[in-house]
């Protein structure tokens, strides 16, 4: 039997009502942000999830954070299910499961300290490190992130925005987590400082074996990071492999399409590379198509589309996909690392 | 009534690929272009005299990242920096060889939309939310070309329809925010090009687009300028977006062009360690990569520029000369420029085997 992995999800699903009236809320419908999502995370590797915006994304790592009640399914972390979690048991989950958010200028208190920022958890997790250690763990932190400790007593507007990640990462990193949910960690930074936090964090992952959930919707920067890559659309995963199968030997036309309208940074390649343009916007997630959510903007798409949704599972090319159709063969020229 | 800007015309005086020929002036020519903004607690100098050229029916793309000054230099050729607290404190901006620097504010007016748009990032906030999309982009027949309400109504879904929004005479009546996000960036390009521009200045145009939307709005971007020959001028700090559609590149870096060149050799062998630098820190989707090859540091704080060459304390191959001597852009291969002492061996290079 193999063992248990860190983090399982289980057929997760979160709706938000969407009600009208103010004294008298009526419920006119459900926006189905996660609608049955399933993965699980190995300790210390990187799982990548990627989608449009609207997709449910980061709802569903709001989930698995606990910042929002589930609507049903269930998550399993080290194989007990967070939802049924006492008031103890909970607060020993949010101890190893940690979050680097988007935005490096609101996810930092302007009037705390870098030090006081990064120690805030040892006050609340007692016993993770002994309060007379606090100030030299602190510099340790700041320095395991590429930050100068003397900086210890600074305030967060005099860093940059990827100095401000990094003092995020370093905030994350206190409480000695076992998973880190990094919710659009770069998409703010400039290109060349988002390749700095990006191998920071793989030096990281390195040292301390630590795991991360990477929810991003940058396909190139999910590539690089990930050893598996889910990829979800209206609130569902449509093909889910490891990093090689996903971007190599792509299946389910939407990731295609995602694909290929990638702009690749090189010229040479310009008029040679396949572009599938979708038509039109992503559907309204409280109003999802029949059958495959994917089948309004799909060039395959058969009557069979519409009556039944496509299970994810495998067809044929050793990662499952959600598609009746899915691309089994490839151009032989693309290599499969 | 203003003249209508007539294409062809337009086409026939600059199609070469490197004007001017001696008795026709380009389609846009900047030199020395600086801006500063003068603040109470100092002084951002934000453009530090930039010079390019862009020929009818090419693309310029300005590459640069935060804080480089791309989006201050396209205001400026644009015309609408706020004086106080931006001042161009030097330079010209010739449209056509007509100097657009210090013209009157009337006299402006009529090249602002007319003969230059500009389309921005944030479509959302670039739109007013108080009137419907039709009423926006009639405005501008209104404005420019006296017409009537009905008629700048018809000619606004008119204009819609040519941007591709479905269901155009109904959409007219709607307000920004019931469009998504893609769709408010083509009301935006349908403001723009809706009097025929010569120039169209794009600035950000899909960053805050998703990529499927993105490629749409390229796509469109790249069918109208095929349609109607105009001058594009793309600021971004995307290296993707640029690969695809630029024909030349200047590359920016704390309000100076660093490197200008044709985009096939810029991507394919950079001249300066900046360009170097920006190419090696990118993941990419179509391999993957061992590691990233990040640029040290952080981009400069624009009151503070360092002296000598400013990429100097970022940089992996400079010496001692680069710590006091400014480097300037100059011609070190055949159509290339770089803005660096040692530009030679960077493109050799040479400079690799020294890290």
């Amino acid at each position: 039997m193999p063992a248990e992995p860190l983090l399982r999800v289980d057929n997760l699903v979160k709706h938000f009502p969407i009600s009208r009236g103010i004294l008298f809320k009526k419920q006119i419908g459900t926006v189905r942000a996660v609608d049955g999502v399933s993965f699980e995370i190995n300790a210390g590797e990187t799982l990548g999830l990627v989608g449009e915006s609207g997709c449910g994304k980061t709802t569903t790592a709001r989930v698995i954070l606990c910042l929002e009640p589930p609507t049903s399914g269930a998550v399993y972390f080290r194989g007990r299910n967070i939802f049924l979690f006492d008031l103890d048991e909970l607060k020993e989950l949010r101890r190893e499961v940690q979050v680097i958010f988007q935005d490096p200028y609101a996810s930092l208190n302007p009037r705390m300290t870098v030090g006081d920022i990064i120690s805030e958890g040892w006050k609340i997790h007692r016993g993770v490190i002994p309060p007379a250690q606090h100030r030299s763990r602190t510099h340790e932190l700041l320095q395991l992130v590429g930050l100068n400790p003397d900086h210890i007593n600074r305030y967060p507007h005099q860093f940059s925005g990827g100095q401000r990640q990094r003092i995020g990462v370093a905030r994350a990193l206190a409480l000695n987590p076992s998973l880190i949910i990094c919710d659009e960690p770069v998409s703010a930074l400039d290109v060349s400082v988002q390749a700095q936090v990006v191998n920071l964090l793989e030096d990281i992952q390195r040292e301390l074996g630590v795991a991360y959930l990477f929810v991003a919707h940058d396909l190139s920067v999910v590539r690089h990071i990930s050893e598996r890559v889910a990829v979800m659309y209206l609130g569902r995963i449509v093909e889910f492999g490891d990093e090689a199968g996903v971007y190599a030997r792509t299946a389910h036309p939407y990731t295609e399409a995602l694909l290929s309208a990638v702009p690749v940074p090189d010229p040479a390649l310009r008029g040679h590379k396949r572009r599938i343009l979708l038509e039109g916007d992503v559907p309204s997630p409280a109003n999802p198509p029949s059958g495959c959510r994917f089948r309004t903007r799909c060039w395959k798409a058969q009557a069979r589309c519409a009556e039944e949704e496509p299970a994810l599972i495998e067809r044929g090319q050793s990662h499952p996909v959600a598609c009746y159709f899915p691309r089994i063969e490839w151009a032989a020229s693309k290599p499969l690392a | 009534m203003l003249s209508t800007p007539n294409c062809a015309d337009v086409t026939q005086t600059v199609s070469a690929p490197h004007p001017p020929q001696a008795n026709s002036a380009p389609l846009l020519e900047v030199s020395n272009l600086a801006v500063e903004f003068r603040l109470n607690h100092g002084v951002v100098r934000a453009v530090n005299g930039i010079s390019y050229r862009l020929a009818a029916g090419k693309t310029l793309a300005i590459l640069g990242e935060s804080g480089s000054g791309k989006s201050v230099s396209a205001q400026a050729v644009m015309g609408i920096i706020d004086t106080p607290p931006g001042f161009i404190t030097s330079g010209s901006v010739r449209f056509q060889g007509t100097e657009l620097i210090g013209l009157p504010a009337s006299e402006r007016r009529r090249y602002r939309g007319e003969k230059i748009a500009m389309i921005f990032q944030d479509a959302l906030s670039s739109l007013n939310p108080v009137y419907t999309v039709g009423y926006q982009i009639g405005e501008m027949f209104r404005r420019h070309r006296g017409a009537s309400r009905a008629e700048a109504k018809l000619k606004a879904i008119e204009m819609m329809e040519r941007v591709k929004i479905p269901l155009a005479r109904e959409r007219a009546n709607a307000y920004p925010h019931q469009f998504s996000g893609g769709m408010r960036q083509r009301v935006m390009i349908a403001m723009a090009i809706a009097l025929d521009p010569d120039i169209l200045i794009a600035d950000e145009p899909t960053t805050a687009l998703d990529v499927t939307v993105q490629a749409q709005i390229m796509g469109l971007l790249d069918e109208l300028q095929a349609e109607t020959g105009m001058g594009m001028i793309l600021i971004t700090h995307d290296l993707g977006v640029v690969a695809e559609v630029a024909d030349e590149v200047a590359v920016m870096y704390a309000g100076k062009i660093v490197e200008q060149t044709d985009c096939t050799s810029c991507f394919a062998r950079p001249a300066h360690p900046y360009t170097f630098g920006l190419m090696h820190s990118i993941p990419r989707s179509d391999k993957k990569l061992a590691r990233l090859n990040p640029i040290k540091g952080t981009p400069p704080d624009l009151m503070r520029i360092p002296p000598g060459c400013s990429f100097h304390p970022r940089c992996e191959f400079r010496r001692e000369v680069c710590f006091t001597e400014t480097p300037q852009l100059r011609l070190v291969a055949k159509d290339r420029l770089s803005a660096c002492h040692f530009a030679e061996s960077v493109l050799a290079e040479e400079v690799l085997d020294a890290r």
